[in-house]
């Protein structure tokens, strides 16, 4: 494939990404598992979608717009992190990755104070009684700022990158200490999203139950699956008690 | 209770779901939020119950208001009540006090539910097996995401406008505490776990001095990783997740919390004190 189809479809896949979590969200291409893992299957390498993907996503995991506030763009990360990633490996995929992600959190207030039109238009509409004409604008453009806010970054990167990916690809080569600080850096940034919803969370309320979870995966290694069953079952179990004492 | 006159059919209520789903957020706009993908939500049921144009215009400015919940866990709770109200005549301030009193509450709920507790969880399996190289970590995530959130949205839509007016009785009557601390107590117990597993972080670093022994030359090498899981598993991950809660705890937003991790990790990982 040309590059510029290449870009083009890339930016079609970013467009739908951000339409899918603002709209029917029925495959979360928001998350950069997603958009990473489909980025690989569009350009034929799905191991470097799913190595980049799964470790952007774990960076991510707790990271959501509460509230409509900004986060980093992991989605836009997990599509170029993972196209790049295949011409200079996992570590260069996630050293573009993180910048871009960190890049588009501008882009993302704009567009939040752009779509302000929206609004407005929707308020004329409204003076009217123009049901029709605000359906009209829903359906025709609603999306459309939101759309081109992914999708012209990802166009530009991928069709103008070529150059500067180069010399990223050749200063990687010449300074391996540098992957290793990638690699490092892959490691720790999972304990932002961590931090976050413990930050929403009541951890003074109730510091046993993250004691347990912590115990559970430090000393008795159990797997993440069964920490989850265990947190069901022991906040039933909690919760059953406690009731029980109060209504009994 | 008189048996207020049914307005509405099937088809009204399903054209507002589908527009709820496809729609909700495109409007998103820091000035009032979810406003436009509500309003474009009650337009099909505002024709029905709003039959005067005047009546009509006023409805739908007054649905222009500020609004923001959780989209998925919450916003179709209060849209299934507003809809039940509108049918049964109430005015334009009993609808706005529903959804004013209840958007916040369970954007709570929402939240720690769906994002911080489902979520989580189930990305965090999935990019576990997408690391080993399984196509199936993604695919499975997808399903996970595909059915169950439909499921849930079309749930707690019809529930909601069934229970009508009942519903603020419902939730305030402790039902709305109690799932939220259902779901604190289960997301502490998995974030207690998940984190230490996923944030990696270790030392290479040793610590060598060279000891004569019975007059040999012997290098005596203490490496400090191990020292560190004598006094506490994982305790690195346990520090830099700590530190990252008390940045936040602070007010430092997530941008600048980021920033701080990229320094540390990268500044270590090239000096060779972590790897």
């Amino acid at each position: 494939m040309p590059t510029w189809l290449v870009a083009l479809i890339l930016a079609i896949w970013a467009y739908l990404c951000i339409y899918d979590i603002l709209g029917p969200t029925l495959f979360m291409g928001f998350r950069p598992l997603i958009s990473a893992f489909v980025t690989g299957l569009i350009i034929g390498d799905v191991q470097t979608g799913l190595m980049v993907g799964g470790t952007l996503e774990l960076m991510a995991l707790g990271v959501y717009t509460y509230g409509g506030a900004t986060i980093p763009d992991f989605t836009v990360g997990g599509i170029l992190g993972t196209y790049f990633g295949t011409r200079l490996g996992f570590e260069g995929g996630l050293a573009l990755a993180i910048p871009a992600a960190l890049l588009l959190t501008q882009v993302d207030i704009l567009n939040r104070f752009l779509n302000f039109v929206f609004v407005h238009r929707a308020d004329a509409y409204a003076e009217k009684g123009d049901s029709k004409g605000f359906d009209r604008m829903m359906y025709a453009y609603s999306h459309i700022i939101w759309g081109l806010s992914r999708a012209i970054p990802v166009f530009l990167a991928v069709a103008f990158g070529e150059t500067v990916v180069q010399g990223v690809s050749n200063f990687f080569t010449a300074n391996p200490w540098f992957n290793k600080g990638i690699q490092v850096t892959g490691g720790i940034l999972p304990a932002l999203g961590f931090a976050m919803l413990l930050k929403i969370l009541p951890v003074s309320k109730y510091p046993a139950f993250l004691l347990v979870g912590f115990v559970m995966f430090a000393y008795l290694k159990v797997p993440l699956v069964g920490i989850a069953v265990a947190g069901v079952a022991i906040a039933l179990a909690y919760q059953q008690l406690k009731y029980r004492a109060q209504e009994g | 209770m008189a048996v207020a006159e049914k307005k509405l059919t099937r088809a009204d209520l399903m054209a507002a779901f589908w527009r709820y789903v496809f729609f909700f957020q495109l409007g998103w706009n820091y000035e009032r939020m979810q406003s436009v993908g509500y309003a474009f939500t009650m337009i099909p049921i505002l024709k029905k119950t709003r039959p005067t144009p005047e009546e009509f215009k006023e409805a739908f400015l007054t649905n222009l208001n500020f609004f923001n919940t959780n989209p998925v866990v919450g916003a179709p709770i209060i849209i299934g009540a507003h809809i039940a109200l509108e049918e049964a005549g109430a005015s334009l301030e009993t609808t706005e006090g529903l959804k004013v009193g209840l958007m916040g509450p369970l954007a709570g709920v929402g939240d720690t539910l769906l994002w911080a507790l489902y979520n989580s969880i189930i990305f965090s399996i999935g990019s576990v097996m997408a690391l080993n190289g399984s196509v199936l970590g993604p695919i499975l995530v997808i399903l996970l995401v595909l059915i169950p959130y439909l499921a849930v949205r079309y749930w707690q839509f019809f529930w909601s406008y069934r229970q009508g007016t009942n519903l603020v009785a419902q939730l305030g009557g402790g039902a709305i505490a109690r799932i939220t601390e259902f779901a604190t107590l289960v997301g502490l117990i998995v974030v207690g776990g998940f984190a230490p597993s996923i944030v990696k972080l270790t030392t290479p670093l040793q610590w060598s001095r060279v000891v004569t022994v019975r007059g040999e030359q012997v290098t005596q090498t203490v490496a400090v990783q191990p020292q560190l899981d004598a006094i506490l598993p994982l305790m690195l991950p346990v520090l830099v997740t700590g530190l990252a809660y008390w940045l936040l705890k602070r007010g430092w937003t997530p941008v600048r919390v980021i920033l701080v991790l990229v320094a540390i990790g990268f500044i270590g990982g090239a000096l060779g004190i972590f790897g």
